[in-house]
Order: C-alpha cells, then structure tokens, then sequence
C-alpha cells in the first residue's frame, strides 16, 4: 500500500526519535563497560575487558544470576496457568461485576511496589516462609500479573466460538476443547506474556530487596545495592551480559516460534 | 494482625537477653577456659555500605574474624534504612533476623535501641579498653557500640573557588552556585549549621528553630540537588556541583577517583556524629556468642587501624595512626580542641525530633 | 499432529480419565459459573497482595510514638487526617497525577506510530529490528537506565558536549520534572508498544485503504478509522502507563535530583527514613484508591479496552 509522503515524514521521524529515546542508554551502558578507567563514562576511557574480567570471578554474582533463573521461573510457571484462565475467562465471557473484577486485577499495579514489598514481607513472614526462593518468584509473578492477563485477553480477540461449538458437537469434552481448540488459539498471548513475566521477573529489585536475605539475594538486588554504593563498570558490564542473554533468548524464540508472534492477535 | 506483635513478645525477648547475657559471659572469660564455647555457625552475615565502606571493613574486621574463628563472613549490602523494617518485622514476628550483625548510623541504631530490638552489648571484654566516643547518649547501656566518628563537612571543588575555601553557608549564597549545590535528602548534617547560619543558637534545638529554617529558605532559592551518598561522589565526577554538604568519606572517595575536591568547616560549625554496630534479637545462643565476638574483634586496635584507614575516619581506641594526609584535617577530629568547632547533639534529641527536621526541609525544598 | 497409533489408546485413556474427573466434580449446568472458576487461580493469586494490604491498612491506623519507636495499641484516623492536611504531601500527590497523565498522553503519541509501522511495515527485517530495539531496554534495569541518562544529559554529558561544540552553554537538562517525566516515557514505551501491537493487527488493512480509495486523507483516515478501531488497545496501554507510571519510585529519585519527589518516594521516606510505617502505610493506602479510582473512571468513560474484551464486544 503507497503511504502519502507527509504521514511518512510524521511517522518516520516519531519512530526515529523513539529508537533514539530506547536505544541510548544501552549504547551508553555497553560503551562505558570497556572503559579502562574506574568511573562509569561516555565515551569510555581507553578499551579494556577488565570489568568483564571481574565479574567472570565473582561467584557472588554468577550465583545470584542463578538464583534470579530459579525466582523468573516460578513466576513463569504460577502466572502462566493463572493468567491465562483469566485472560480467555475475561474476553470470552460476559461476566457480572467485570468493572469492579478489572480494577481488582489492577491492584498489583496501582498498589506501590514498596506498599506491596512491605506487605508481602509481613504476610510471608507470618506464614514462615521467608528464607525461600519461591515466596520470590510468586511475589514477582503477582505484580506483574496484569501484564500476563493482558496479553492472553488481546489475542483471545481472535478466539470464535462457533470454533469450540464445532469441537464439540464433534464430540469432545470440554476439558478436549479447552486444550486442542482455545488455548492454540491463544497461544501468541501466552507465548508474549510469559516472555514479558519472566524478563520482569528476572529484573525485579524492589519488592525482592524487602524479601531475600543475604544468602538468597538475587541480581537485581545485588545490583541495586552496589549503585547505592558507588556505580563502578562492573555493573555497566552485568548489564551487558544482561544483554546478552537477552539477544541470544530473543533469537531462540525466534527460531522456535517467530518474532512476529507478537504481532498477531490471532 | 497488627504489624507490630513486641508486647506479645516481651516474654520471649526476656527469655532471649537471658540466653545473652550467659552467651556473654563465656565471650568475657579467657581463651584457654574456653572448653564451653557455643557450638560455632558456619557463617555470620554482617549489613554493611557497599563500595569503599565494605571493602574497608573486610579488609579490617571480617577477613580477621574469619581468620581467627574459621567463621565465613557475609556481607549484606542493603542499605541500613531498608534493612531496618526487615529487622524490625522479624523481631516482631519472632522470625530469626535477615542479619547477625548491623553496621548503623548512631541515629538509625537509637531507633531500634528504643525499640527493644538490640541485644545489650555492655559485657564485650574490649569495651573498656575504648574512649568515650563509644557509648551511645541516651540509652541505657550499650545496645550499640560506636566505631567511629565522622564530620558532615563543606565539600567544594578548589577551581570554584579561586579566593580560598568558603568560610561560610553565606558564602554559598552567591548567585554563582545557583543550581550547584548539593545536601542530603533529608537536609541530614545541614540542620545544625544552618540554626547557627540563620543567627539562632544550638541551644535552639530542638525547640527554637526558625533560623535554621529561615536560613534553609534561603538556600532553597539556590536551588541544590539532594541526594544520598553515592551522589555526591556521582555529581562532583561529573561537574554537576561545586559544593556539598557530605561526610568527609565521600569527599575522600572523590577525591581518590581522581576528582579535585577540598573541603572545610566552615564558621557555622559541622554536625559531627558517629556510626556503631548492634545485633538484632532473636539469634541462637551460639550465634549471638559468636555476633558479640566479632564486634568484639571489631574493637581491638588492630582491626580498628585498618577498617579506619579505609574510610578516612577517627576510630574510638586510643592511639591510632591518622591514615596519609588526615593528620589535623578537621574531618579527623581527636584532640578536644578539634571538637571545638563540631556539632554533637543527642541521639535521643535526634531520633525524637528528626523526622519533623526531615518533613520541614522537604516541605522546604519541595515545594 | 502425527501420533504413533499406540500413543492413541493412551492419549484417549488420559483424555477419558480428565473429562470423568471433570464432569464428576462439575454439576451439569454449572456452565454459568465456569467464568468465575476460571478467575478464581488470579483472584487468589492476587489475594496475597490483599492480604498484604490488612496489614498495611492495619498500621495505618496507629501513630508512631518516637520515645520507644512502638506502634500505637489502639486504632486512630490521625495519620489520615495528617495526609489530608500536610501541604507537601497535596504538592507531591498533585505533582505524581499530572505527571502520570502526561506521561500517558506522550508515551501513546510516540508508541502508536512506533506500533503502526511496525505492524505496518512489509519487510520483515525492520520489523524484527523493531521489535529487537523495543526488548533490549527491559534488560538493563530501570536504575541502570536512569544511570545511562545521567551520563547523556548531565552537565558535561554527551548532549551537552555537541552543544558546547556550537557554542551553547551547558544547560541543565538534569533534576527537573520534565527529566523525570521523560525517564518515565523512555521506560514505559515498550510496554505501550507491546500492548498496542495487538490491537493494530487487527485492523484489516483493507479498511484504511477503502477510506483512503472513497478520498480520505491520511490524517482523516487515523483519525476517523484507525484510532477508533485501536480504542481497546490505546486503553489498555493507556491504563498500563498512567498506574506504573503514577506509583514510580525510581525515576523522580534518581532523575528529579531528590527535589521532584513522588507519592512513592514520599512513601519510601515514611517507611525506610523517619521508620513511620502507619503514615507510610497511609499514604500507600491513599495512593492505591486514587490509581483504582483513575482506573474506575477511564473504564466509565472509555469501557475497559483490551482489559476486559468481555462478551458484550462480540
């Protein structure tokens, strides 16, 4: 389809600026990782791996990336299930109260993380179950929950009913349409809001920061307690390798199922 | 459920100062007669400031504790105001406390002293052999012992001021400095200077205080930034400020990192104030035996030595060696004369009255 | 899908047993209530938050008393009655919904069109490239971010460095609202474009090209076509935008310079500064019905978006 040249003009210089606006700082930060200088800056000081060096022998850190691994799939493996009922259960439905429902299932976003971190702490706490890696991955997999409902209840737009009336005049159960007719139709949701959970998962510092105690810190709170201190490359270089692993796990998914999975809504 | 369970626990928190103080008696007594030593944990953990700050302990209490006991040493880098609802949550909840040992500001420590949480540390052997500066004011006995003192001094960058140090927070008032200012958050450490700026006197705190808010009024015109520690360093490696009330620490970090940064008190005087280690009820016997013995170790003049040369700072045994260049600075007071010009007020009048010092400066600068 | 066929009988065994389990523990006729069954796992779910929320309520309702550090026994309205009267607190909480509505309106206007073209867009490269670019920034988290434009845009950061290169004086671009408000925008876009996405898609590109073919211009055509059609998408990345962005911490602190503080960081300060947890609390409390009644009312005015595609849509 030809576009007119003034709305290519408008778009392409809004989506120039917004590139800029998202990709500087990771330009930023991988560029003052090879500083050979002791200060964070951009342009780097000289060219060195040295912080990459450091951080390769601090068992500190490889064991709280490890941790953080263990803490972003429990948060994937309790928001997959969950959210994804109430996704399909929020679009396919006509439910009475859904307003009030809504703003219920909002409340781990308009609730302030620290409201929430001080909470769960004394809720946790009381239970006894403090100490453990998998209060972390459920208190990570309740705040972001939304994001996991959203992105199920977007791509059940497409769900047709008349889909799952076939499945079963044909004879299934419903427990055989759930499975081989409305979850498939789904799935982009699904596969989008996990990936989302986990990244957010793996990220999360404020809520955890009230949660671990020193043998069970995670990354993220390593992180943000060592830029409490003074912010020295070596965090510029986790971030990198942060980067990393993204790149390598975005190009994993794009060869098990394709980018454009986050495209569709059907 | 209310949040706050201590009277219901008063009962279990006597039952724990007991098992304490018998923890302590055996921490008191010789080496050789130690046969009933508690059974040793295979770690302690230990809050304390990343950076500079850890690196220092470690290198003078820690890696020697570890040395001497075999006991492994974690350091929690939390932030000492973060850990402390943590701390107070467990102790509420009869949980065992995220940390063995806090490494605290006096005024933080005072808090949770007054609260009950902090074991009584009266009974570590080398407490007698420490100056003054060591007991807290106004608690009863020593739910923390202090480690060292420190200066909130004028940090300034020379280049800024070509015609000498400021002499003064008036100086810091010229049109110049507009937007190139930097205080705590909480207005910490400017309070006191600013009473004295604002021609009110330190018998005025905490009563009479409207000069030191008239002064911060003033100031506020100047439009500073607030921040916490790392900031400073932060702002003054990059430019941003020319001059900052901070502790001499920061300044010195600064100054390490190649940064060219002074500092002074000026005439108003500089908050001086000290920082101190405390354990949290609710430990084992054994741990707690064994918590006491590393702030004991913390108290010789060895670790002492080493620690302080770290950060820069006077440390509360007698005898030490200034570290290079602080011989006479006025970030390291130790001779009475030094003290002369510094601020002390007490914890007690502190931690009453600081929040409403905190909310009046935020209303100040915020709005 | 290819079965060996003796995978069959087993596959249909499993099949059979859940579909026996099912209807035994399910009335027949207990259709209508499928719905909330299925709700149920996020409800309980987010039903530790709730939990988590009696306690916050709990202290609340009691002072702080700063001679012991002890929490009241008994339940008083003191602290809300100070929330209500405290000016700085008026300043900071009307200081937090401006911004996030600002934020809101300026993250959409830059995420739709970043969402259009790529969706838009037919070569595949770009659109992987887009999408690329809108994921790496989830990986370096919100405080590394905020770190990355104090070294852009501080005083002798790399902006300033080109403006000095024409002659301009270093300008303060640093600690002031508008930093803090563009921290927010810069960390909310890709999860307004994710959202948004979706919702494009959708859009059968036939329809803009019928209005375009019946004399529409481009501008009409977004703006009477387009922008309706992607309403439940633009609600329900606006709702997304304005709640995170409205309880952020992070950003005002570390880009506002400690002088353009929000509820949050007023928040932090009652809890983790001056060790008030039941003004804390309540000003978390107070925090949370202000962002559920922003929610309540964009869900009067505009339905529930993406949010709640409840059947009434079909």
């Amino acid at each position: 389809m030809n576009r007119p040249r003034s709305q290519q003009i408008v778009y392409w210089s809004l989506v120039i600026l917004t590139l800029l606006t998202l990709s500087a700082p990771t330009f930023v930060v991988l560029g003052a990782s090879f500083t050979s200088g002791n200060i964070i800056q951009f342009p780097p000081d000289g060219f060195s791996l040295k912080w990459y060096a450091a951080i390769i022998g601090e068992q500190n850190l490889r064991d709280a990336f490890g941790r953080s691994l263990i803490v972003a799939t429990i948060c994937v493996l309790v928001s997959l299930p969950t959210g994804t009922l109430a996704g399909i259960a929020l679009s396919k439905f006509r439910i009475r109260g859904a307003n009030a429902i809504q703003i219920y299932l909002l409340l781990p976003f308009t609730i302030p993380l620290i409201g929430s971190g001080i909470g769960l702490m004394l809720a946790f706490g009381d239970a006894g179950i403090l100490g453990n890696l998998w209060p972390i991955g459920i208190a990570t997999a309740v705040i972001n929950l939304p994001f996991m409902i959203w992105a199920v209840s977007s791509s059940a737009v497409g769900l047709d009913p008349d889909l799952e009336l076939a499945a079963q005049s044909c004879g299934a159960g419903p427990v055989q349409t759930f499975f081989s007719v409305t979850l498939p139709a789904v799935a982009p949701g699904v596969i989008t809001g996990s990936l989302l959970m986990f990244i957010l998962s793996l990220n999360e510092f404020l809520v955890s920061l009230l949660l671990v105690d020193a043998r069970i810190v995670t990354l993220p709170v390593q992180i943000y307690n060592s830029i409490r201190s003074i912010i020295t490359p070596d965090l510029a270089a986790v971030s990198v390798v942060f980067i990393v692993v993204a790149m390598l796990a975005i190009a994993a998914l794009d060869k098990l199922v394709g980018l454009e999975i986050f495209l569709k809504s059907k | 459920m209310p949040i706050d369970k201590t009277f219901n626990r008063r009962q279990l928190l006597k039952t724990t100062a007991a098992v304490g103080a018998a923890g302590a008696f055996v921490a008191s007594t010789p080496s050789i007669l130690r046969a009933a030593e508690p059974d040793k944990p295979s770690e302690i953990i230990v809050r304390a400031w990343g950076g500079p700050w850890v690196e220092a302990l470690k290198n003078g209490v820690s890696d020697r504790f570890t040395a001497e006991t075999g006991i492994r040493v974690i350091h929690d880098l939390t932030e000492d105001n973060e850990i402390q609802p943590k701390v107070w949550a467990a102790v509420a909840q009869g949980r065992t406390p995220p940390i063995h040992i806090n490494w605290d500001t006096t005024t933080n420590a005072t808090k949770s002293a007054l609260r009950g949480v902090c074991e009584d540390l009266s009974d570590l052997s080398n407490i007698a052999g420490t100056t003054d500066l060591a007991k807290p004011v106004g608690v009863e006995g020593y739910p923390i012992v202090n480690t060292y003192g420190y200066v909130y001094v004028l940090a300034y960058r020379p280049s800024a001021f070509p015609d000498g140090p400021p002499k003064s927070y008036h100086d810091l008032l010229d049109p110049k400095f507009k937007g190139r200012l930097a205080f705590y958050n909480d207005g910490i450490g400017f309070h006191f200077p600013a009473q004295v700026a604002g021609g009110g006197s330190l018998d005025g705190i905490p009563d009479a205080m409207d000069p030191a808010w008239e002064f911060i009024t003033k100031m506020k015109a100047q439009n500073p930034l607030l921040g916490e520690d790392p900031d400073f360093v932060t702002w003054f490696q990059n430019g941003e400020i020319d001059a900052a009330c901070t502790i001499s620490t920061n300044a010195l970090g600064a100054k390490k990192n190649g940064v060219d940064i002074a500092w002074t008190v000026p005439d108003e005087g500089a908050k001086f104030d000290t920082d101190g280690l405390w354990i949290p009820k609710g430990h084992s016997e054994g741990d707690l035996y064994w918590s006491k013995a590393y702030i004991n170790s913390a108290l010789t003049k060895e670790s002492q030595q080493i620690w302080l040369d770290g950060l820069g700072l006077p440390g509360v045994v007698p005898g030490l060696t200034p570290p290079p260049g602080m011989a006479g600075d006025p970030a390291y007071p130790t001779k009475p004369e030094d003290f002369e010009r510094l601020i002390r007020i007490s914890g007690q009048v502190q931690v009453e009255n600081e929040s409403e010092w905190f909310s009046k400066f935020k209303t100040i600068m915020q709005g | 899908m290819q079965r060996s066929p003796s995978s069959y009988p087993l596959m249909w065994r499993v099949m059979d047993a859940l579909e026996a389990a099912f209807a035994a523990i399910w009335p027949k006729g207990g259709g209508k209530y499928t719905p909330y069954l299925m709700l149920t796992p996020a409800i309980v779910l987010v039903g530790t938050l709730v939990v988590g929320l009696l306690y916050i309520g709990d202290s609340s309702l009691r002072t702080l008393d700063k001679s012991t550090f002890q929490f009241s026994e008994f339940w008083t309205l003191e602290n809300y009655v100070r929330a209500f009267s405290e000016p700085f607190i008026f300043t900071v909480v009307w200081r937090s919904l401006m911004g996030a509505v600002i934020v809101t309106i300026v993250t959409l206007m830059l995420a739709f069109p970043y969402a259009y073209v790529m969706v838009r867009t037919p070569n595949a490269f770009l659109r992987k490239f887009l999408l690329i670019a809108l994921f790496l920034p989830f990986f370096i988290g919100q405080v590394v971010r905020a770190y990355g434009w104090l070294i852009i845009l501080g005083n002798q950061g790399i902006v300033n460095d080109v403006l000095g290169l024409v002659g301009v004086e270093p300008l303060r671009l640093l600690f002031n609202y508008p930093a803090v408000l563009f921290g927010l925008v810069q960390y909310m876009l890709p999860f307004a474009v994710l959202m948004l996405a979706p919702a494009l898609t959708a859009i059968p590109e036939e329809i803009e090209a019928a209005a375009g073919s019946l004399g529409a211009s481009w501008v009409e055509t977004m703006t009477h076509v387009v922008l309706p059609m992607a309403k439940p998408g633009l609600i329900g990345a606006g709702l997304v935008v304005l709640t995170l962005s409205l309880t952020d911490f992070a950003m005002p602190a570390i880009l506002g310079g400690g002088t353009q503080d929000f509820i949050a960081n007023a928040i932090y300060d009652q809890f983790f500064r001056t060790s008030d947890q039941g003004f804390g609390a309540t000003l978390a409390l107070l925090l949370i019905a202000l962002g559920s009644m922003l929610v309540g009312v964009v869900f009067a005015v505009f339905g529930a978006g993406t949010l709640a595609l409840d059947g009434s849509q079909k």
